[in-house]
């Protein structure tokens, strides 16, 4: 074949091959919407924002108010009820809902039989671990935002929406205000799209799904506790989880992206080093279920 | 077919190749780039003077302090859930965002993982807000003293809170008791820069040494570190993690307190009063402290006032006090010739407390204190 013959093999290929990923992709997507698990699951990350914003419109207010997290300042603006929301679902409820995912991306079809006839497919092993891998991220992607959305919904409905106080005192128009949550949102996304490379590599090692949700669970709960710990303040910044919570830094004014860019680089660390772990395991792994 | 599909095996070695990466590059990142040999060598004299008629620069920037002075926790400061303020700087690690134009300009923010605490200086005017209690304090200089009404404003800032100001701290000390060296160069932030090393000459002080980092193009302190006796680690570090000498957006330095906070205006007669109430209040009316020593090893010693103990002992106080009189009951007993109190042992200074109402404190350890107790 020569090299012109290949160059036009490789364009005529090309559609075919993204329309197909594409298929596949929305396929898989539309495996983790459909499952009833994860529509549960999703009920519940709905639930503690709208318990959370009740619980504060009904307990009496606290005299002088004030307090060091976001759910105090709730009562002046809505927005602050989604903020607080995710600070309490990214501990643990978020992580797990990416171990639930991640379970059943690849363990979770070998457990059920399905894997071998998934690899029938004519596409590659590779495409088809970056595609399972694609779907955990708009997985996460969906779970912060359906925080941050009924957080945003609740407070607005109990507490009203208006013009932002940020954290350094300056004030910004709601709108403004709207679109830091929206980078929030994407941050934390990045955060737990690496918990999901994980989750990945602990997916391909297994063929059952339940020790690759609980094995995720004690990792991003490990790093937790191992971040709590000041005596091995050289290990934080290696914990994917330590950036985690700057993504308040949006917050402030100017923006304070030091953090947050140090947050990522970590997390693409993460994601290159376990996602390449899972991509070796994968690609050589004998598909027997 | 790719190599990776006729060999498997080799596949492994991507991931491999990745971590090594991201390790060499974590090193690269916290060891800086190594001292750059071009700097021209400078005494530690023409140190000292570039330091102290360096022209203010504008400038801002990432700043970390780290505190471990060795004091028992406090109760009611610290843990997760406080709201960040100057008094978070007396323990553990804190970021603070600075910007600066000039020295009538400038603004320090305190990251708390989700609240603030600013201090922005406008020409005569001075806010603090907590984002925590929704604070804003707007303080007025007196237009004649600039710089005493600052350090009258930040009052609250027990601790300096830039490498600036921990700078000046420790040169406003320096005397023939203080032996001045440079250990060359380094970096910090990125950017070259000079080591002042500053030693003390009397053994028995707490302080090993402080080193201070001056850029090399700018004069401006970018680390100030501490070093105790007692310990390898600094006692205290202040320095930046980045720098940027450009000016800083003039809106910074411009605070309007947001609707809904509560706002406190604090006049300069208010300010004079209330200095004035203190000094009365305080020991220093009737009570002169003493002070025993010269140099580092310098030792302060104060006499209560009589009924200011007694009111502590009888317990019938507000919460503070019997706060204050629990954190007392859970210091270590000492005792010595001199008498017998309570005693801080920390890792720059010590305070000895008597049981007579004698307070006793220096950059020294309690056997020094207690020397100093006994020949008064």
């Amino acid at each position: 074949m020569s090299a012109s013959d290949q160059a036009a093999r490789v364009t005529l290929d090309r559609p075919s091959v993204v329309g197909a990923s594409f298929r596949l992709l929305r396929s898989e997507l539309r495996l983790i919407v459909g499952r009833r698990r994860n529509q549960a699951g999703l009920l519940v990350l709905a639930a503690v924002p709208i318990l959370v914003a009740v619980a504060i419109k009904f307990s009496a207010p606290r005299d002088g108010g004030g307090g060091a997290s976001f759910l105090a300042q709730a009562a002046s603006n809505g927005i602050f009820v989604a903020l607080g929301a995710l600070t309490i679902e990214i501990a643990l409820f978020l992580p797990l809902a990416v171990a639930v995912l991640s379970g059943d991306a690849i363990a979770g079809e070998a457990n059920l039989g399905t894997l071998r006839y998934l690899l029938t497919v004519p596409v590659h092993r590779t495409r088809l671990l970056v595609i399972k891998y694609a779907s955990l991220v708009v997985g996460a992607l969906i779970g912060v935002t359906v925080v941050a959305a009924t957080g945003l919904v609740i407070g607005g409905l109990l507490f009203g929406l208006g013009p932002v106080t940020l954290l350094s005192g300056d004030q910004i128009p709601l709108v403004n205000g709207l679109a830091r949550l929206g980078l929030a949102v994407l941050y934390l996304t990045a955060g737990l799209a690496a918990l999901a490379a994980i989750g990945l590599l602990v997916s391909v090692l297994t063929e059952q799904p339940i020790a690759a949700m609980i094995a995720v669970t004690i990792v991003s709960t490990a790093m937790w506790i191992l971040d709590s710990i000041p005596q091995l303040s050289w290990l934080h910044p290696w914990l994917l989880v330590h950036y985690w919570p700057a993504f308040a830094d949006v917050f402030r004014e100017p923006m304070f992206l030091e953090q947050i860019g140090r947050g990522l680089l970590v997390a693409l660390a993460y994601v290159v080093v376990f996602g390449g772990l899972a991509w070796a395991r994968f690609g050589q792994k004998d598909v027997t279920s | 077919m790719s190599i990776f599909d006729r060999r498997p095996r080799l596949r492994w070695t991507v991931p491999a190749a990745a971590g090594a990466l991201v390790v060499a590059g974590a090193l690269v990142g916290t060891v800086g780039v190594s001292a750059d040999a071009g700097l021209p060598a400078r005494t530690p004299q023409e140190l000292l003077v570039a330091l102290q008629t360096a022209e203010p620069t504008p400038l801002s920037g990432t700043v970390e302090a780290t505190t471990d002075l060795g004091l028992p926790e406090l109760p009611g400061m610290g843990g997760p859930h406080a709201a960040t303020g100057p008094t978070s700087l007396i323990s553990g690690s804190n970021t603070l965002r600075v910007w600066s134009d000039g020295p009538e300009r400038g603004r320090v923010a305190m990251i708390g993982s989700s609240d603030e605490y600013d201090i922005v200086r406008n020409g005569d005017d001075v806010w603090t807000w907590s984002s925590a209690d929704r604070a804003a304090d707007h303080y007025v200089l007196p237009a004649a003293d600039h710089a005493a009404g600052l350090d009258e404003a930040a009052a609250g800032m027990t601790l300096p809170s830039t490498p600036q100001e921990a700078a000046d701290l420790v040169l406003a000390s320096l005397d023939e008791s203080t032996d001045v060296a440079t250990s060359g160069v380094g970096s910090v932030a990125g950017r070259p820069v000079y080591e002042l090393i500053l030693t003390p000459r009397q053994a028995d002080t707490r302080v090993a040494r402080v080193a201070i980092a001056v850029d090399a193009e700018t004069s401006v302190p970018l680390r100030v570190q501490v070093f105790s006796t007692q310990m390898a680690d600094p006692a205290v570090e202040i320095g930046f993690t980045s720098v940027d000498f450009s000016q800083p957006d003039a809106a910074l330095f411009e605070f309007a307190p947001p609707p809904g906070a509560t706002v406190t205006e604090h006049s300069s007669a208010d300010m004079a009063k209330d200095s004035a109430a203190a000094e009365g209040s305080g020991p220093g009316a009737d009570a002169k402290p003493t002070v025993v020593g010269t140099g580092w090893s310098q030792v302060v010693i104060i006499a209560l006032p009589a009924d200011a103990m007694a009111g502590l002992a009888n317990g019938e106080q507000d919460d503070t006090a019997a706060q204050a009189m629990a954190l007392l009951q859970s210091l270590p007993e000492t005792s010595g010739p001199w008498g017998s109190g309570r005693v801080v042992d920390g890792t720059l200074g010590s305070v000895i407390l008597t049981d007579d109402g004698r307070v006793a404190i220096g950059a020294v350890g309690p056997e020094t204190l207690g020397a100093a107790l006994a020949a008064q």
